[in-house]
């Protein structure tokens, strides 16, 4: 089996000339199906731009990205929106779920895009909120739940079209400690499923529960394979850097 | 995704904002509802109009004194070249013609023992009562006879009548014009008012009597006439009259290069009428047009703010997989909704204003169902014309920087 992200030599430049800033530098990173993984490094390292890239948000200025064996790097936008639609699903800090739309409502969103019908689309957001265990809120709207309820609602919006990859952008970063552990969890099922789930995180004690961790400093890979365990002497090592 | 799935996305869109989708609504609402009614009532005064006009008679030529390009000039001095003896001329002369009426107005006042009434004073002759086709109530009408020895007589219009006489026969009664006594001798039927001349209002007296004892001018060739309207033996005959009676004057006027009259079909009369009020329909559209563009460019306003408020509901939409082409049908989408029921509000109360206008005013409501489908149409483009530039705006976002944008 192929692996789900292969980075190639990746390069994102912005500007030209003096004013160029390298956000990545000849990235090489590979993450195979069905890991579980985070992405670590100090802001400014360029794990905001990997992320992205990763989630087909954008494009290598160099370089080759593979994602589930096709080259993203030279993808019409339409195209890069169908991946998005069909094969990732978006986690973010801040949930980003639609203010005027229920529950339900917002988890049917990705699979409008994907031309599901109607009836299809209410049960099938109707399963992904009872997978996240929200099945008595699925009227409520967004205002009208926790900050760890919404999180799990934007959860089930990102598992609704059956992705092969999880992607969460802090996914925790406005979470209490308790609810913190309890999205941790769900991911963790989700993995075991057999989602590949790859999330930007700054949290040591979020990052320990994920099986690899990829760190990012100035725009290269510090180290790609890092056993959660270890964490704790390369946060120090940098924090004395 | 398909488009009543859009639909319905961008209904429930804007109705969670009503205050503002309303108001949004409110400059294409006034924009259509003026442009509807606008073109209704420039409608509705073209039937009355060419109501006026062919309720004239349909076989009727008008000979008016003067030059027509120096009339059309605006020469306001009106010239006396056209007098009673061409009018017995045509009479006499033209066998096209079934009967000619002389006429010569003025105003004053008219008085019968303590009440008066200042009132138009018509000189005219015999013919009158066929060519403009009115009836006699009670009474004669004037007579050649009446013409000729400059009788002191009068025939008096119904409401004329009314206000002088209230329930008295006014037959064989004396009143006075402008300090003349004159008889009554007959009362004419109610006509009602036509192009702005009411004869129900008036008194008619024999054309030389006016002039020679009330207006006290003549032209050096006879008694000056203000016009001279005919009726054609047909409609068929009209042209034929026409040709008959230029001729004829041309050689009583002795003209050799150009006319000192012109003559006037009921139908060239129609011409200038529509010519006239299709150019103030048009007018008024065009006015009412404005506040339908000032409406939409209220869309385009809104659309933009709306894009930049929903930046991250875009940057969202776009994570999770919708096209450039999505983003852009849906702001379109609700552009042309808010237009479009804008537009159909704004028709509804543009029409309940033609028939409020109809029932105060002489025009008729005139709502027509090609004005509405244009101005509905014409305002759901605008929506999309309008919409375009914010929807083309959110579409191109970037999604991360519509993502990160707080």
């Amino acid at each position: 089996m192929p692996p789900l992200i292969q980075f190639r030599k990746v390069s994102k430049l912005y500007g030209s000339g003096n004013t160029e800033v390298r956000a990545l530098w000849n990235v090489d990173m590979t993450i195979d199906q069905g890991e579980y993984c985070a992405i670590m490094g100090p802001s400014g390292s360029g794990k905001s731009t990997a992320m992205n890239m990763v989630g087909c948000l954008d494009q290598p200025t160099s370089g080759e990205y593979l994602f589930d064996g096709q080259d993203v790097a030279r993808l019409h936008e339409d195209e890069l929106a169908l991946i998005r639609n069909r094969k990732i699903g978006f986690v973010f800090q801040q949930f980003h779920l639609l203010a005027h739309l229920s529950a339900l409502e917002n988890v049917e969103q990705p699979m409008m895009y994907a031309g599901v019908s109607s009836r299809e689309r209410r049960e099938r957001a109707a399963e992904a909120l009872e997978q996240v265990g929200l099945s008595n809120r699925i009227n409520n709207r967004p205002n009208q739940l926790s900050g760890g309820q919404q999180q799990r609602v934007a959860i089930a919006r990102a598992i609704v079209n059956r992705p092969l990859l999880i992607l969460a952008d802090e996914p925790t970063g406005a979470l209490d400690t308790q609810t913190t552990q309890d999205v941790i969890n769900i991911f963790s099922a989700l993995n075991r499923s057999g989602i590949t789930v790859v999330m930007v995180t700054h949290e040591p004690d979020v990052a320990r529960l994920t099986r690899r961790v990829v760190w990012f400093r100035d725009g290269e890979v510090l180290n790609a394979n890092l056993a959660p365990n270890d964490l704790a002497s390369v946060t120090a090592a940098v924090s004395i850097a | 995704m398909n488009f009543t799935e859009s639909l319905k996305m961008a209904t429930k869109t804007l109705s969670a904002n009503k205050l503002r989708s309303s108001l949004t609504m409110l400059g294409i609402i006034i924009g259509n509802a003026s442009v509807i009614a606008m073109i209704g009532i420039g409608e509705g005064a073209q039937k009355y109009v060419n109501g006026q006009l062919q309720s004239l008679g349909p076989n009727v030529l008008f000979i008016v004194p003067g030059n027509r390009e120096a009339r059309q000039l605006g020469d306001l001095e009106v010239p006396r070249t056209l007098v009673v003896a061409d009018a017995n001329a045509i009479a006499t002369q033209v066998p096209s013609v079934a009967a000619v009426a002389a006429e010569k107005t003025t105003q004053g006042i008219v008085t019968y023992r303590s009440r008066n009434s200042n009132t138009t004073i018509v000189g005219t002759t015999a013919g009158f009562l066929t060519v403009r086709s009115f009836e006699v109530a009670q009474g004669r009408f004037l007579t050649d006879l009446d013409q000729r020895s400059n009788s002191l007589v009068a025939v008096i219009g119904s409401t004329l009548a009314e206000r002088l006489f209230d329930t008295e026969s006014p037959l064989g009664q004396q009143i006075r014009i402008k300090g003349i006594t004159f008889q009554i001798v007959g009362l004419l039927e109610k006509k009602g008012s036509n192009l702005g001349l009411d004869y129900d209002d008036a008194v008619m007296v024999p054309i030389t009597t006016l002039a020679s004892r009330i207006v006290g001018r003549t032209s050096p060739y006879g008694v000056d006439v203000g016009f001279i309207s005919v009726s054609a033996n047909s409609q068929a005959a009209m042209e034929t009259a026409e040709f008959q009676i230029t001729n004829l004057l041309r050689l009583r006027h002795r003209i050799t290069d150009s006319d000192d009259f012109y003559i006037q079909s009921q139908d060239a009369l129609l011409d200038i009428a529509n010519t006239v009020t299709s150019a103030l329909t048009l007018m008024l559209a065009a006015i009412a047009s404005i506040s339908l563009f000032v409406g939409g460019i209220g869309i385009m306003n809104i659309m933009l703010v709306s894009v930049r408020e929903r930046t991250q509901e875009i940057g969202l939409r776009k994570a999770i997989g919708a096209t450039q082409r999505d983003i852009l049908s849906q702001f379109l989408i609700e552009a042309v909704i808010l237009s479009a029921i804008g537009g159909l509000v704004g028709t509804a109360i543009g029409v309940s204003g033609i028939f409020l206008i109809a029932a105060v005013s002489p025009f008729e409501g005139g709502v027509s169902m090609i004005a509405i489908f244009t101005a509905v149409g014409v305002s759901g483009s605008i929506g999309l014309f309008f919409g375009v530039v914010p929807a083309r705006q959110a579409a191109k976002l970037d999604p991360i920087v519509a993502l990160r944008s707080a």
